[in-house]
């Protein structure tokens, strides 16, 4: 039986490279990269044999948890086609066991298991150092390949299994929310070193931790053993073992599992009521912006916008503080930051809605009903940003007389970016993501009106906010009552962009609704 | 081209030609249900009376039984016996020309069917209909207020199921109905009991409280008709109303269509199932590459035939199947 799935693998395998010519020049140019980057790694790895123990198991531990994650992770986010799903063979009425078996082993026939496999066995080479440190490479590498490939296995089943329904696929955002939440601790413990000095400290640091995680076990067995610390090298493969036993476990326990239970399975949830419209005014307007709120929550594509939100101010933090801008500096930035990227983020908002805008065509709906409806989101999940994070901001920094300009500077940039953005989004719609499609997926057709589109806005936003930035500015470098012009001046132009980008925008949007049903249709 | 006498001398009121009257309507199912339910608003004003008890008092409902004492002087409706006059339309995309020079008028209180081979400009006319396409000529009348001049005043009178358009499917069910009836411009309370009754009529009370994204087709279809109706407007635009509905539901909302008709809305809708429409419709418009060949009461255009063997003969008639001997032989 294990003999038969190998071969159904190795031919479809085989059959990959049966395909149109430049599909396969794709194939082969991806295959040539993986196998560059494995060549890379089997002469670092070996390389590292001439380096100091330390060194040797930071780069391996890290280096190789990074991998074992990425065997993890990718299946959950990206949700790869799985040819070997256990479901296709429940018409067979095989032993579970065998059929677990016979998937798992199969599983070890493709690139991605020869990479892993070949890059941990070069381990070998870093700790020849010694029968023990060499015998115990070996271990760890086969403990490595099986952990990644059975760990493979696990997330991709238990992402076909969970994300099999439509609700499901939503959720996929959630899912990338935690492990983007998982990383910025780490990223924000990475803003905060000195990394001038202590460079090599922190990577030792992280390397000890890893070690004891079932990313990195296996790979600092043999380091440990080098090191002259058997015991714990031994503790280290009781984890690594202990690891796979369980990844077994749970993949035997999962293809029982799904052998039973159907694809698509509909659980549909019930909701109460009228939800947020019940919170919301029975006018247009007021149904506008409970409708609106509802996809913010209910829509991933909107919810990756909030995900993305947070984590913004980390990616920007993180380089400018190992360039050496001071960290003190550093706590004014992610604020506007955060309110640049807010007010921006409903520039595209009715190619959003695709087709289902003619609703509010055909009913004649206002134009300032909908910018105002449309705006709502924003603005609730903006006004307290600004003033909450104005005052952490303010307090991190360690001056308070920065608060006005932080508020003025952030309101300034979060409106002008909500006014421009609500007439971009009635005069310039360009494709974007489809409802129900995935929020990483790219529209086929966005190129370069997009991109043009998308600066446009960012720049015009940062334009319209410059008086309230250039005030905060001359506090920061004068002092005095800058802060407070910057206020002033922030919170006018906050109004004035609302209101001209409502009225404006409304304008357009009545005039231009079957254009922008036609430009909907068309994508 | 068409039948209906014009300017009939009915002066303001809205005249019903073919109005059997609600005892003439086959009672099915659910029949009970259309009292319930306001169908025709009669003041195109914009403080519109939508309160439910008043609203559901049955003079409020038939134009054709009830003057039209409730209408504001300013404004009195253009109405001689046409709800909806198409006058001229064209639209072009690119080289094709979709619609070429369509003329038509729909008697109020008619169920008015629009039947053409796929591709023949069908969708195309009724998006232009209703305010969704922009037409690149000719003129759009609906109950006398023009479409492309004064579209906030026209669309008022339009309840629109469009075909292959989405919804707003992140919504559940009973959202979407209160979505559409509040951007129509009803009241919270109003919304509240229509949407009840439609929920009711309609069969949808398991769903409404799904999303719509989850829906099956057919469910979503009658979610969006429920959608199109809740402001009672004076004219109702389907384009493919009952594709992928079952028989039981769409004999159920045929009978309430036809109640509908009864009490002086006017139903247009289009459709591939000649049957069905002649079944169904009392007027029948034949829409072939963009022009109207035949238009009327059903038993003008059909004549002593079937409405499908006067629209095969229209259509270009059969191809003769020569050259197919191939299918005859088995090739096992």
């Amino acid at each position: 039986m294990v003999a038969h799935f190998l071969g159904l693998k190795l031919r479809i395998l085989g059959n990959t490279f049966r395909r149109s010519p430049w599909q396969l020049v794709a194939l082969i140019i991806g295959l040539l990269y993986g196998l560059g980057v494995c060549v890379v790694a089997v002469l670092g790895l070996i390389a590292l044999r001439l380096a100091d123990v330390e060194t040797a198991r930071n780069v391996v531990v890290i280096g190789g948890s990074l991998a074992v994650l990425g065997f993890l992770v990718v299946p959950l986010v990206v949700g790869v086609e799985d040819t070997l799903d256990p479901r296709r063979f429940s018409l067979f009425g095989m032993r579970n066991d065998t059929l677990a078996l016979s998937l798992a082993v199969a599983a070890f026939v493709g690139v991605p298991a020869l990479v892993i496999a070949s890059v941990s066995l070069s381990t070998v080479a870093t700790w020849s150092r010694g029968v023990g440190p060499a015998v115990l490479a070996v271990l760890g590498a086969v403990l490595v390949t099986l952990t990644c490939v059975l760990g493979a296995r696990v997330t991709t089943s238990v992402a076909a299994l969970v994300l099999a329904t439509r609700r499901a696929r939503d959720t996929t955002g959630i899912v990338a929310l935690v492990a983007l939440v998982l990383i910025s601790p780490a990223a924000s413990l990475l803003a905060n070193a000195d990394w001038g000095r202590d460079t090599l400290a922190i990577f030792s640091a992280v390397a000890t931790t890893l070690s004891w995680t079932p990313l990195g076990a296996a790979w600092s067995v043999p380091a440990d053993a080098a090191a002259g610390d058997y015991g714990s090298a031994l503790l280290k493969l009781l984890i690594a073992v202990a690891v796979v036993a369980v990844l077994a476990l749970g993949w035997r326990a999962l293809v029982a599992r799904m052998l039973v239970t159907p694809e698509r399975e509909a659980r549909v949830k019930v909701y109460g009521g009228l939800g947020l419209f019940d919170r919301f005014a029975a006018t247009p307007t007021g149904a506008i912006a409970a409708r609106s709120l509802t996809y913010w929550l209910r829509d991933p594509r909107y919810r990756a916008t909030l995900v993305m939100i947070p984590i913004l101010p980390v990616l920007l933090f993180v380089p400018l503080s190992i360039a050496g801008v001071p960290v003190e500096a550093l706590w004014l930035m992610p604020l506007p930051f955060m309110c640049l990227f807010l007010g921006w983020s409903i520039h595209n908002d009715v190619a959003y809605d695709s087709t289902a805008v003619w609703l509010h065509v055909a009913s004649g709906t206002r134009g300032t009903a909908d910018r105002i409806g449309r705006i709502v989101p924003v603005a609730l999940v903006g006004i307290p940003l600004v003033l909450v994070g104005a005052m952490l901001s303010a307090t991190f920094h360690g001056d308070d007389d920065v608060l006005p300009s932080l508020i003025g500077v952030s309101s300034a940039i979060l409106f002008a970016g909500i006014g421009i953005s609500s007439v971009m989004s009635a005069r310039f719609p360009y494709p974007a993501v489809q409802p129900g499609d995935s929020p990483f997926k790219q529209p086929q057709s966005s190129g370069a009106a997009a991109a043009l589109l998308q600066s446009v806005s960012f720049l015009v936003s940062l334009l319209i906010a410059s008086p309230a930035i250039v005030f905060a500015a001359l506090e920061l470098i004068e002092g005095g009552d800058w802060g407070l012009w910057s206020l002033a001046s922030g919170v006018g132009i906050s109004v004035l962009s609302v209101v001209i980008g409502v009225a404006w925008g409304g304008r357009v949007f009545e005039r231009r609704g079957p254009e922008l049903l036609a430009f909907a249709t068309r994508n | 081209m068409r039948s209906t006498p014009r300017g009939d001398g009915a002066g303001d009121a809205p005249v019903s030609h073919d109005a059997p009257g609600i005892g003439g309507v086959p009672v099915v199912g659910r029949a009970s249900v259309f009292q319930d339910v306001p169908v025709i608003d009669d003041a195109p004003a914009p403080e519109r009376s939508t309160t439910a008890p008043e609203a559901r008092l049955p003079s409020a409902l038939p134009a054709a039984d009830a003057p039209d004492a409730g209408e504001h002087p300013a404004e009195p409706p253009v109405d001689d016996g046409v709800v909806l006059s198409i006058e001229g339309l064209r639209k072009q995309f690119g080289s094709t020309v979709a619609v070429d020079d369509i003329h038509l008028d729909v008697p109020t209180g008619s169920f008015y069917g629009i039947v053409g081979p796929n591709g023949a400009g069908k969708t195309t006319t009724l998006s232009m209909v209703t305010g969704l396409l922009r037409p690149d000529g000719g003129r759009i009348t609906v109950h006398g207020v023009d479409m492309w001049a004064d579209p906030v005043r026209a669309k008022r009178s339009i309840g629109v199921l469009p075909d292959r358009l989405r919804l707003f499917d992140r919504l559940t069910g009973a959202q979407l109905l209160y979505y559409s009836g509040i951007l129509r411009g009803l009241d919270a309370a109003t919304v509240r009991q229509r949407s009840s009754d439609l929920i009711a009529a309609f069969g949808l009370e398991d769903a409404v409280n799904r999303l719509v994204a989850d829906y099956s087709a057919g469910m979503t279809k009658k979610i969006a008709l429920a959608a199109a109706m809740i402001h009672s407007p004076r004219l109702l635009v389907l384009d493919e109303p009952f594709e992928s509905v079952d028989p039981v539901s769409a004999a159920n909302l045929i009978d309430i269509l036809q109640r509908y008709v009864a009490s002086g809305g006017t139903v247009v809708l289009s459709s591939h199932g000649m049957d069905f429409v002649q079944r169904v419709c009392d007027h029948v418009a034949i829409i072939v590459t963009g022009r109207v060949l035949a238009a009327g009461t059903m038993d003008e255009v059909r004549g002593g035939g079937t409405l499908e063997d006067r629209f095969v003969q229209l259509a270009g008639g059969r191809k003769a199947a020569e050259g197919m001997e191939w299918l005859h032989t088995f090739s096992d």
